[in-house]
């Protein structure tokens, strides 16, 4: 039974099913605006923040899924931001990301058990889905109460930073400019007007837009300097529907991120589950996601991956290069250059990474989501691990005790697939391929 | 460190629970194992360790450093001051700012922990007026660690908001607080910082449930009843007190809600301890022991 771990390092091999995950992310932080009367919601977003000290590097991306000419966006943020601190990113940035930190599939393959070396081979995949994001429309200011800060285009973007002083005028605005607002907002809005937050206004210049050729809507990035360390969730519960998902991924110099008004745990990790599991990773993952979300009584933030951007172990990706880190927000690459690392020791660069996972609620996420930078390098990854047996023949009198090791390890996984999803045992038993195994007279291990 | 109450006592065999201190450490140690087992914390057990030795010895020798200096005809051959009873007696206090510690600071390296741990008991010491220390010793530890090492950090989100720590919390932190008499400064906490939260959230315009969440929190509870209720540090006379526990909470205000301080709690603690004194000298009362009802 224990035979396989004889292999762990040569047997190793990682595939990171990940297809699915992230299933992407829902939720936004800020809120989409239609000017038709076309259903909206958001159903995902991925957001990445780089940040040192007060430096902040915000990047959005979340599958807006209706037309690109309906696609407005509003989310408020900490200060004026001029047309140099805005940027249009690739979506690939996120897919890089995401596929390096997303949780894997790994799997072993039992040697014969009579050689006890023997060498396989592997597999490695990933993917999940990005977002895109649009947006359409501008006008400007009037005295509502509301000034136009800043109005500028990136890209296939026309952007408009707005302040005001009460939500009735900046409802008014946005309505004058024909952008339809969710039932609510006008409550919402006030206490970020209140604490003397912004609001960032994207709509998509359709012009621009098609004359790129995009078929998807680019992230956008911001660069800004602030003291908060947060994300405005609330305003995105108000068109999405459900529960809504979000992935953040914290990139910082010094070690972990963590929720300073949630609870952050660490997704289960680390277990043996049955073979089949291989072809329904995907189904699995959301599966024990979800059991374990309502475990925590839906109001727990998730680490999925917490890693130092130099090295991986096992690899679902291969770690960001330099410009994909820079491109990702990562601004302090510039002062010194990391130390080249290599297989044996890996170089500890000056980037961590954090992986948050939010499903999150009106009812149990209350405030906004708050962060803070820790020195914490632990480091940890979602990683369930699946351990082939021996299938060949064995011409050897090993074959009895090493198959009976292996029906018992099969059971014990099936158990804990049980426990992770919730899962039929019996359902999942005839899934199992459990291996041929004579039984063993108990007295034979006595005196043998 | 007032150690007169013991003069009487020597080799007294301890009794459990008869001191104040051990309710303190029975439900700290609870706290500590419960949030180990259900909470996902990122203790390490080595770190535990580091940091109650460092706190357990730090005590005993610097006790033993005082009694000596007490004892008028010392030599280093009277080795019984090392087991005198009030060193002994007062490693309790020890232990507890270590459980405290470990509770609230989590840090990567030994060093970090032993730092916190030997840092917090000297300050018993080195920072005292008229023989009373006015830090309090695990707070100050915490401070210390956050602002001379790179690694160490607070997890205010650690305990969740599950409405049964609540309970809990309240409920033992409440028994040890009649045990200690001292309730009234976790309460105006708790009043004063409460109500400051409620006027900015109407103000704000956000829902009640944000205010909820806020108050809920498992670390500010634990803060209130367990920190700030530490007899030894806090002013003497009530109305002292009670001013006293106003200041931390108006300062814990400003500083989380204007200048986003996660752990803003630690730091005006840390800011208002000193003030003690200042109360002690307007509003003066006996200073509390913990063994008064031991000796009388």
């Amino acid at each position: 039974m224990k035979l396989i771990r004889v292999l762990l390092s040569r047997l190793l091999i990682a595939i990171a099913i990940l297809g699915f995950t992230i299933q992407p992310a829902q939720a936004f932080c800020g809120f989409y605006v239609a000017k038709a009367d076309s259903d909206l919601y958001n159903q995902a977003s991925q957001v990445i923040i780089a940040r040192d000290g007060q430096r902040t590097v915000l990047t959005m991306a979340n599958d807006y899924q209706g037309e690109v000419k309906d696609f407005a966006l509003v989310v408020p943020v900490p200060v004026i931001l001029q047309a140099e601190q805005v940027h249009v990113n690739e979506a690939k940035i996120i897919k890089r990301l995401d596929d390096f930190s997303a949780p894997r599939l790994v799997e072993y393959f039992d040697p014969n058990p009579c050689q006890l070396y023997r060498i396989q081979q592997d597999a490695l995949e990933s993917s999940s889905l990005p977002s895109p994001q649009s947006a359409q429309r501008r006008e400007f200011k009037t005295d509502l109460g509301v000034t136009v800060e800043e109005e500028f285009s990136v890209g296939e973007y026309d952007i408009v930073i707005l302040s005001a002083k009460e939500s009735d005028g900046l409802e008014t605005w946005l309505i004058q400019n024909g952008y339809k607002i969710p039932r609510g907002a006008k409550k919402l809005l006030q206490p970020y007007i209140k604490q003397k937050l912004k609001f960032f206004v994207a709509k998509v210049n359709l012009e621009e837009y098609d004359s790129q050729g995009f078929n998807k809507l680019r992230p956008i990035s911001m660069a800004y300097e602030s003291p908060k360390f947060m994300l405005p969730i609330r305003l995105g519960m108000m068109n999405a529907q459900g529960d809504q998902d979000l992935i953040v991924y914290l990139l910082s110099p010094k070690g972990q991120v963590e929720l300073t008004n949630y609870r952050t745990v660490k997704v289960p990790s680390n277990v043996d589950i049955p073979e089949f599991v291989e072809k329904e990773f995907k189904d699995f993952y959301t599966t024990m996601f979800q059991k374990s979300y309502e475990k925590e009584n839906k109001q727990v933030a998730f680490l999925e991956y917490a890693w130092d951007m130099g090295s991986c172990d096992p690899c679902s990706a291969q770690p960001l290069n330099r410009e994909e880190l820079k491109q990702a927000g990562v601004f302090w690459l510039n002062s010194p250059t990391p130390a080249p690392g290599n297989r044996v020791f890996p170089r500890n660069s000056n980037v961590f990474i954090t992986r948050l996972h939010v499903r999150y609620t009106r009812d149990k996420f209350p405030e906004d989501l708050r962060f803070q930078q820790t020195g914490n390098r632990q480091l940890f990854q979602g990683r369930y691990v699946i351990r082939h047996p021996y299938r060949e023949a064995i011409t050897c009198n090993a074959a009895p005790k090493y198959q009976q090791s292996v029906k018992e390890r099969q059971e014990k996984e099936a158990e804990t697939l049980a426990n992770l999803t919730g899962w039929n045992i019996n359902d999942i038993r005839a899934k199992i391929d459990f291996v041929e195994a004579k039984t063993v007279p108990w007295w034979r291990n006595l005196w043998n | 460190m007032n150690y007169s109450s013991l003069e009487n006592s020597k080799f007294r065999i301890p009794i459990l629970f008869k001191d104040a201190r051990d309710y303190q450490i029975a439900f700290l140690g609870c706290f500590l194992v419960l949030g180990i087992s259900t909470r996902d914390w990122t203790l390490k057990p080595g770190l535990i360790v580091a940091t109650v030795v460092s706190c357990v010895l730090t005590q005993w020798l610097l006790s033993t450093v005082v009694e000596c200096n007490r004892q008028e005809d010392f030599s280093f051959s009277n080795y019984q001051v090392f087991t005198a009873p009030k060193v002994l007696n007062s490693l309790r206090s020890a232990l507890i700012t270590a459980l405290g510690l470990c509770l609230l600071l989590r840090g990567n390296s030994y060093q970090t922990m032993i730092l916190a741990g030997s840092f917090a008991i000297a300050s018993k010491f080195l920072f005292q007026f008229h023989s009373k220390h006015f830090f309090n010793p695990a707070n100050f530890g915490i401070i210390s660690a956050l602002i001379l090492t790179n690694d160490a950090w607070l997890s205010p989100g650690q305990w969740g908001t599950d409405w049964w720590y609540l309970l809990l919390f309240a409920g033992l932190g409440g028994i040890v607080l009649k045990k200690v008499g001292r309730w009234a400064t976790s309460v105006t906490f708790f009043i004063t910082y409460a109500s400051l939260e409620a006027i900015r959230n109407f103000w704000l315009g956000w829902s009640w449930d944000v205010w909820g969440h806020q108050l809920t929190s498992g670390s500010l509870l634990l803060f209130a009843l367990f920190m700030l209720s530490d007899p030894r540090s806090i002013p003497n006379a009530t109305i002292g007190r009670l001013f006293w526990s106003i200041a931390i909470a108006i300062v814990t205000f400003i500083l989380q809600d204007y200048f986003y301080l996660s752990s803003a709690i630690f730091w005006a603690l840390f800011i208002i301890s000193p003030l003690t004194i200042l109360c002690d000298y307007f509003w003066s009362a006996p200073r509390f022991m913990w063994n008064k009802t031991a000796i009388t």
